[in-house]
């Protein structure tokens, strides 16, 4: 079950390669335009999304949802055809869908600019001059949808697997390369790359029934897929869909369970181990519960040896290569539920925790950095908080905290969300002493500035505008320009806190 | 107090005190929830209690200057703020607020020449004329805005793009791009722009109402990137006004550490709203709420104008009129935060609510192939 997924640029080579290739394999080819072509049929206003983004990129938050469901839609469609065998797919970025599915073989394509010109000269009857113009308007374009829909550089050499320059290569030897990467042990299914299959499987398709269904197409709903588990969050404002949730997903295949769950927004935690009734999560839970968020567990497995190398290598570490993750629940082909229940790093329990207090916002396992819990996490909408927890646990204090202040760095350029430690959780969020410490002191100087000013008013209008004010000017303006953001900051930091301080924030 | 001063301060006593306090709360209510700073309702607002037109601009910049300082701090962190273009736009905009100062204090300082003038009145009927004409446009904008958008799908919301979209093919050299925002501008669009937030900003202490959406739909920015950015703006501006009308002898500190008081509290439960309240319905509530402010404002005009000597009528009238103007702005900005605070605390109420439903409808069994649980 390997996919080739190929991403190329107009006349720049895709369709013929994809053609050359399933002529090699006998692989069926699936091509972007005839997945548009099904996802009009269905309704979801494709022409107008790509339209819309790049006329008016102003109405790309208008247009979020629409963009969710056409996602929503290629990933089910591409996941059902992957289902049944090895898949050649074509599209502008094929290689960013199906992300962390490992099975991909992610494919980019370039071809001389010259031999794309003639080509689209000849394809649309242009003349040279205007074929370079269309193209060059056109690749612009595209790469500007890539980034609205994706959220990435399409031309980041980092999200491809193999590159191929068809400058000096004919397409039957691009195929031949292809066609001996694809059935490298690097790029075949393994259980934990089809389990992944199987959740954005059942994430796409519940988010296509729920978009359909005339009692739930207008709610704002956030869908997560572990192992057959739904999870679906809703906002506040549209409580009034709650019962029909269920209904429009009772008789989804391959769903075993469906939580619902009401939520203004979603926190992110990250963290090798879960442990309920521990201090992480007592605050984060003090925290869901006070912004009315649910929480997403994203349980983060360090790499494992390479596959394939001699046990007991010690050079393993630094070799390239694919990954074993390390045990991780539901990894086998069949779920077995009390199998699962094994070494789940607690997962299990804390998400029941979790179920019972209206805070459940789904889980996910991932192995490895950054990188990969970006991708598995780019398709699901805002977060509001992401708490990076307790991660390499099994290196010393000082590079577990130095490792984890990295990564919440390098997730906090990537994501638009703030990116905090489990250590800064609580002085920033939550109320202690020295909280309170600092709601006092600024409270009283706060006083005593209001009561300097108020008591002293004459001397003070004076100051800015009367006879000192004539003759230095200059004095009041930059005291004004000095003294007020103090106040901003000392009085807008006494309000933060009183108002955390009574669960409002 | 006035006497010992060229500029009319006024007296500020406990009633007064608490009004500018309230002032305060409920602009901060209404910029969290509008997302603009709050000055349509704070500037005319100080001016229904007496204070001069300048002054109350003056204050009022004074004031969102530490506001932007605390607010864009928190836009930076989310990455939602293209400094590149901040810095473009805030050379022209200060060129923008020195027009406006220096008109603001020209009539300021112009003799009123009819029957009972009053100092400033000048000055106070041109921030009103502009004030009126600018938020009058806005709010007849966003409520066609909202009119069009009924029964139609989000694709097709939005306001007419016509002129937008003929600004944004102008691409007249140089074109500068902004990686943030991920936009191409016209630098002379951007200068142009640029100077009419300035020039607003200074003379009406408006700017988030031109400059965001003027970043949306002629730059081309998103809307998150847009806010951030305005009010990175706003913090460079706010601290340039205020350093410029100080100068002038302009600014009431007392009346910008009173509208602190209520408008850092008001501005948080204001922001809650928004996550509550549908759009339409925020478009609806703000678009309402500018008309009545402008309303008001047009109200108080006939006595700047008789104060100047254009008409003439018996000045005990005057009371009347500025009677019927403060209550139209009270009532506007009342009624609004009621209306807004009365969501909030529905959607606070009816959260605990639902969650306690949630919790005791856990472990039931509703279909045979798939357990469904409310979590």
């Amino acid at each position: 079950m390997t996919i080739v997924m190929i991403s190329n640029k107009f006349q720049g080579g895709g369709e013929e390669l994809a053609q050359a290739l399933a002529a090699k394999t006998r692989w069926p080819t699936l091509h972007r335009q005839d997945l548009q072509d099904q996802a009009r049929k269905l309704g979801i206003k494709v022409g107008r999304l790509e339209t819309s983004m790049i006329k008016r990129p102003s109405m790309d938050e208008k247009l979020a949802r629409e963009k969710r469901l056409y996602l929503a839609f290629l990933t089910a469609a591409l996941c059902e055809k992957a289902r049944e065998g090895d898949l050649i797919y074509t599209g502008r970025a094929g290689h960013l869908l199906l992300p962390g599915v490992g099975q991909r073989v992610r494919v980019g394509l370039t071809a001389p600019m010259e031999i794309r010109i003639k080509r689209t000269a000849q394809a649309l009857n242009l003349s040279q001059d205007k074929a370079e113009s269309y193209l060059a308007q056109l690749d612009e374009d595209i790469e500007k949808w890539i980034r609205y829909v994706h959220q990435v550089d399409g031309n980041d050499p980092n999200t491809f697997d193999l590159f191929l320059n068809l400058e000096n290569m004919s397409l039957s030897h691009a195929a031949d390369i292809l066609c001996q990467t694809a059935e490298l042990p690097d790029f075949q299914a393994t259980s934990e790359s089809v389990k992944l299959l199987d959740d954005l499987l059942l994430a796409s398709q519940a988010k296509l029934r729920l978009a359909f269904d005339d009692r739930t197409h207008a709610a704002d709903l956030q869908v997560q897929a572990d192992n057959g588990v739904l999870t679906v969050t809703y906002p506040p404002h549209q409580e009034a869909i709650k019962g029909y949730i269920p209904k429009a997903l009772a008789d989804l295949e391959a769903c075993r369970e469906i939580r619902c769950t009401m939520a203004e927004t979603n926190i992110l935690w990250v963290q090798e181990r879960f442990v309920p009734g521990s201090d992480n999560f007592r605050q984060i839970i003090q925290l869901a519960q006070r912004w009315g968020a649910a929480v997403e567990l994203m349980r983060l497995l360090p790499m494992g040896e390479r596959v394939g190398a001699p046990g007991g290598d010690p050079n393993a570490e630094y070799e390239f290569g694919p990954r074993q993750c390390p045990s991780a629940p539901s990894c086998g082909f069949e779920v077995d539920d009390t199998e699962a229940a094994l070494d789940d790093g607690g997962l299990g329990r804390v998400q029941e925790e979790l179920v019972s207090l209206g805070r459940c916002g789904g889980q996910h396992t991932v192995c490895g950095g950054h990188a990969k819990i970006l991708e598995r996490v780019q398709d699901n909408g805002q977060y509001a908080l992401v708490v990076i927890g307790d991660l390499f646990l099994s290196k010393g204090h000082s590079v577990r905290t130095r490792r984890t202040r990295e990564m919440a760095m390098n997730i906090r350029d990537r994501l638009k969300a703030p990116v905090i430690t489990a250590e800064e959780l609580k002085s920033r969020f939550l109320f202690g002493p020295r909280q309170a410490m600092t709601l006092l002191g600024f409270l009283a100087i706060i006083v005593m500035l209001y009561g300097l000013v108020f008591n002293h008013q004459t001397a003070v209008m004076h100051f800015l505008s009367g006879s000192f004010h004539r003759h230095y000017k200059w004095v009041g303006s930059v005291a004004v320009v000095l003294l007020i953001p103090i106040i901003a900051y000392l009085y807008g930091t006494v309000t933060g806190l009183a108002l955390k301080l009574i669960n409002v924030d | 107090m006035h006497e010992l001063f060229t500029i009319n301060y006024i007296n500020i006593d406990l009633a007064i005190a608490l009004q500018v306090v309230l002032l305060g709360f409920i602009g901060g209510i209404l910029s969290g929830f509008i997302g603009s700073g709050g000055a349509f309702f704070m500037t005319p607002g100080m001016m229904n209690l007496g204070v001069d037109g300048v002054v109350a601009v003056a204050s009022n910049i004074t004031h969102k200057f530490g506001k932007a300082m605390v607010g864009s701090r928190k836009h930076a962190a989310a990455g939602n703020v293209d400094k590149k273009l901040a810095v473009y736009m805030l050379g022209t905009a200060i060129v923008g607020i020195q027009i406006a100062v220096a008109i603001n204090s020209y009539l300021f300082k112009g003799e009123g020449g009819g029957h009972g003038a009053a100092k400033g009145a000048g000055a106070n009927l041109y921030i009103s004329l502009v004030f009126a004409i600018i938020l009058f446009a806005v709010a007849v904008s966003m409520l066609r805005d909202v009119l069009k958008s009924r029964g139609k799908g989000e694709a097709d919301s939005g306001p007419s793009m016509k002129i937008a979209e003929y600004l944004s093919r102008l691409n007249l050299p140089p074109v500068i791009h902004f990686e943030v925002a991920d936009a191409k501008v016209s630098l002379w669009v951007l200068m142009a722009m640029g100077i009419a937030t300035g020039y607003l900003a200074g003379t009406i202490g408006v700017g988030g109402f031109i400059g965001v959406p003027a970043m949306i739909y002629v730059f081309g920015v998103p809307t998150a990137v847009a806010t951030g950015t305005e009010l990175f703006l706003a913090l460079f501006m706010g601290a340039f006004g205020a350093l410029s009308y100080a100068y002038q002898g302009f600014v009431d500190l007392r009346l910008t550490m009173l509208l602190y008081l209520g408008s850092l509290i008001g501005i948080h439960l204001g922001v809650y709203g928004v996550k509550v309240v549908k759009e339409r319905y925020i478009r609806v509530v703000t678009s309402l709420i500018i008309l009545l402010c402008v309303f008001s404002r047009v109200i108080a005009i006939p006595v700047y104008l008789r104060q100047l000597g254009v008409i003439e009528f018996d000045p005990g009238l005057d009371w009347y009129f500025n009677l019927g103007s403060k209550f139209f702005l009270f009532a506007s900005g009342i009624s609004g935060a009621l209306v807004i605070l009365a969501k909030v605390v529905h959607a606070y109420i009816q959260r605990r609510k639902i969650q306690k439903t949630l919790l005791i409808h856990k472990n039931v069994e509703t279909q045979p192939s798939a357990s469904i649980r409310a979590a």
